[in-house]
């Protein structure tokens, strides 16, 4: 096996431990929290709960039911919600994850499209105008929650105030067509952006006084060559460093995004698994969660080999 | 490479990564999400026109429509188009009567023991398949039966023999339930119980379709799988999104449903459904957020309309220093109800009485009302103030909410100011909380009770020492006797009388509670919506509502 394979299965290896390891503790957090999943306003009486428990299998010893889970789990089989009756795990991620990628990765689009060139040129032009606007809107954004500029972007935008023409213009909510996408992702997409502007302007203005670049100006390549070959691909490593967490982030959808704009992505039973205590829900979603931030993780390991020759994973190994 | 990047300028590239995203837009939304077109799993799609489209919000995902399991609002919000019970509820009525529905007249032997339905012929369910008493006898077999684990199996508990059943502890044949003819049902109950026809109102107890729940399993709720006798039928069902109803024509009752489509919108946040309603999408929202209501009650959309569902503080009456019952009745007689629910501002109604207005029960004149001499006398009287014991600190918790929050915060000063009483205020989210009053209520919680169905008895029941809602651990058995004895008389004037003693003896002898106010909800109903169903039970049945 090629040092490249050796690495990503010793990696896939740490992530199944890290998985199990993660699953383990949600189950036990889970039991040591207060209230279960029965626990009703209109207080069932004990035999009534009693039958409910034993239909999820809630009635046997916690060994036994973590036994179950777990062997669950190696087959593939998350189970069935507590709350949501008659519906497997499996079939509410598969519904709502999609939904929430899709917001996810639009908005991680918008994120580089917008972010990179706006650190790039903000870099190049050094303590210019352009430099100290594009770094106010930065910080703004990533200084401003999003459930400030949710609302604001749609008074704006589907009220139209304070500007009535705009009045209409987009949809306050609801996922179901282009114009609706393009609020939550902008909203969603700000914050990334922001960072990845100023990620970019910081790394693009250490490599752009280095030798190499003025060699390059020297021979006469022209700015935007030297800026976005020699430069920016020299740069790119802070960029991709944090790209890893950003992507999982913002795949897994925003709790807060999906609430505004009603968007029927998974943030919602991030939140509600747990109000409902809806065990099953809340050890599946956990490890979807873990699961994308490890692959994330290692995608952007990967990727450094590709960016900067320097950085081999497998150097360690078989020598590259 | 070098070349071909030169070759764009830098701006023209940006505007080619754009129309990048532009196009990824539009092929996202060219997967067929159209908010005016709804693909049925049974084939073809439906266009919804705002003529005949009537959007409400059902606020959540119904965690089932299986109406044997489906214990919330938004569940039942839908059911109750799709499906009935033996009986229904005039809407119109004063006290909310009961009204004939798959069942045509029902009666009841002198001591309200023994209950004879007899069934309307001729219905037919929305597949064609007929309507049979057996599938009365299924539906209650079902929400008894153990492994169906149904949280509202209680609900039929007073049936003879049908707690034994649910535990597992007698077969069906024994439970009293008998079909004396095809369409004429015996019920036996192991007591009386005066109010039993309500409980075949309540979704829980609906009829079911055993062959339809044997062909799909747990899916025979989904859209295509689904029938009912209502008269709307379940067309589309997009899990976490929306579901739609079309009306059925050959519905039997009256009246006929007049809006083709329903459909139900799921927007969890009041202030995105606002939006929505702001910009024409949804014709009715019916939650308002606190800090919206004063500019919307000037809208002419506003409603508001009285529930059937009280808020009380209740006391450990078996803790230190809240087990004695003179310092209760001294808190009872400092808390103005009118100044929190002005504080409220929301036309909640004070409440003095256990059962709230609207209902058969209610009662304006018993309870303690705001007195401040009577108030620091029973605090005298319970062994504090000057030369007695010190005063004690008091712990209030409730469930984490604006609402409950404010509520506790006028309740903690006013009982500071009126009787100079320290009072410490907690908050858990709600689960945490469920448990602790559980486990080990504090001196005074909050909490409350929405009617299942408006019965003076659903409400009396939870502070009988055998109840399961009785979180005061307040035990009284004269009152529990009166519970009983209310719940078998048939005579409407007498069983007011029994319930009056009995509401003065939980809150003015026992004070086991302080009823603190009446909820209501607010609404916003657009213009175009006629006869719209805002009523107190909460019932939302479409088929009177119509469209301008």
């Amino acid at each position: 096996m090629s040092g490249k394979g050796l690495y990503i299965l010793k990696r896939l290896l740490g992530a199944v431990i890290t998985l199990a390891v993660i699953a383990t503790l949600t189950f036990a957090l889970l039991r040591i929290l207060p209230g279960g999943p029965f626990d009703t306003e209109k207080a069932l009486p004990d035999e009534v709960k009693a039958n409910i428990e034993a239909r999820y299998g809630l009635d046997r010893p916690l060994l036994e039911q973590y036994l179950n889970f777990m062997s669950g789990l190696v087959r593939g089989d998350l189970g069935e919600s507590y709350k949501y009756v008659g519906r497997s795990v499996a079939d509410i991620i598969s519904e709502a994850l999609p939904v929430s990628m899709e917001l996810g990765l639009m908005s991680l689009l918008l994120a580089y499209i917008v972010g990179i060139p706006l650190g790039v040129f903000a870099a190049a032009r050094h303590n210019s105008a352009f430099d100290t606007g594009a770094m106010l809107i930065a910080v703004s954004g990533v200084a401003l929650p999003s459930f400030m500029v949710g609302p604001l972007l749609i008074s704006l935008f589907s009220f139209g105030i304070p500007f009535a023409f705009l009045q209409g213009s987009l949809p306050p909510a609801l996922w179901e067509s282009p114009a609706h996408y393009i609020l939550p992702v902008v909203t969603l997409g700000l914050r990334p952006a922001a960072i990845l502007a100023r990620m970019t302007r910081g790394a693009v203005l250490e490599s752009i006084h280095q030798d190499y670049v003025r060699t390059a100006r020297a021979k006469g390549v022209s700015e935007r060559v030297v800026l976005f070959k020699h430069v920016l691909r020299n740069s790119l490593i802070p960029i991709l460093s944090i790209s890893g967490p950003l992507v999982a982030g913002l795949l897994s959808g925003s709790f807060i995004i999906e609430i505004i704009f009603a968007i029927p992505g998974i943030g919602k039973h991030l939140v509600q698994s747990v109000t409902n205590r809806d065990y099953p829900l809340i050890l599946a979603l956990t490890l979807v969660f873990s699961m994308m931030l490890v692959i994330a993780n290692l995608v952007v390991d990967l990727l450094y080999g590709f960016v900067d020759p320097r950085v081999r994973p497998e150097k360690s190994g078989s020598g590259g | 490479m070098a070349q071909v990047v030169a070759r764009f300028s830098i701006w023209r590239r940006c505007g080619f990564l754009l129309t990048v995203f532009g196009v990824s837009l539009a092929l996202t939304a060219c997967t067929g999400r159209r908010s005016d077109r709804i693909t049925l799993p049974e084939g073809g799609e439906a266009l919804l026109t705002k003529a005949e489209t009537l959007k409400v919000n059902l606020t959540s995902e119904p965690p089932t429509l299986d109406w044997s399991k489906a214990t919330d609002v938004s569940s039942s919000k839908v059911i109750n188009n799709i499906m009935e019970g033996l009986v229904a509820y005039d809407l119109q009525s004063e006290e909310l009567a009961l009204r004939p529905a798959l069942a045509e007249k029902w009666s009841s032997d002198a001591a309200a023991r023994v209950w004879v339905f007899e069934l309307r012929a001729d219905l037919k369910w929305h597949d064609g398949v007929e309507f049979t008493g057996q599938q009365v006898v299924d539906g209650f077999q079902r929400l008894l039966a153990k492994d169906t684990g149904s949280e509202y199996a209680y609900f039929l508990f007073g049936i003879k023999n049908a707690k034994a059943f649910n535990q597992g502890q007698v077969g069906w044949d024994k439970v009293g339930v008998k079909l004396l003819a095809p369409r004429k049902l015996q019920v036996t109950l192991e007591a009386p119980m005066s109010y039993f026809p309500h409980l075949l109102a309540h979704t829980s107890t609906f009829p079911v379709r055993l062959d339809l729940i044997q062909k799909y399993g747990a899916k025979w709720t989904e859209a295509g799988n689904m029938v009912g006798l209502g008269p709307y039928r379940l067309r589309a069902w997009r899990h976490d999104q929306d579901l739609l109803l079309e009306k059925h024509d050959a519905y039997w009752g009256s009246p006929k449903p007049e809006i083709r489509y329903v459909h139900f919108l799921m927007v969890n946040e009041a202030s995105t459904a606002l939006n929505l309603f702001d910009s024409g999408t949804l014709d009715v929202v019916d939650q308002i957020p606190i800090t919206e209501r004063k500019r919307r009650r000037a809208q002419k959309e506003y409603r508001r309309v009285g529930m059937l569902q009280s808020l009380y503080y209740g006391f450990n009456t078996q803790i230190e220093p809240t087990n004695n019952p003179n310092l209760r009745r001294a808190i009872a007689h400092a808390i103005d109800r009118e100044k929190i629910v002005k504080i409220l501002d929301g036309g909640e109604v004070p409440l003095t009485g256990w059962v709230p207005p609207g209902m058969f029960g209610y009662f304006s004149d018993v309870g303690l009302e705001p007195n401040l001499e009577k108030a620091r006398a029973y605090l005298a009287d319970a062994g504090y103030g000057e030369g007695k014991k010190p005063l004690p600190k008091l712990e209030l918790h409730f469930n984490t909410n604006e609402v409950h929050q404010s509520v506790a915060e006028a309740v903690q000063a006013q009982l500071r100011e009126n009787l100079g009483l320290e009072v410490e205020l907690k908050s858990a989210e709600w689960k945490s909380y469920l448990d602790q009053l559980k486990v080990k209520p504090p001196h005074i919680f909050r909490f409350g009770w929405q009617a299942d169905y408006p019965d003076p008895d659903n409400f009396m029941n939870l502070m009988t020492s055998y109840s399961d809602n009785n979180r005061t651990r307040w035990k009284n058995s004269a009152y529990d006797a009166l519970i009983k004895r209310g719940a078998s008389e048939t005579d409407r004037e007498k069983r007011r009388e029994i319930y009056r003693e009995a509401s003065r003896l939980l809150l003015e002898e026992g004070v086991a509670a302080v009823p603190l106010y009446a909820n209501v909800s607010h609404m916003l109903i657009h213009q175009r919506v006629e006869n719209y169903p805002a009523n107190a039970l909460s019932r939302f049945e479409f088929k009177g509502t119509r469209l301008k």
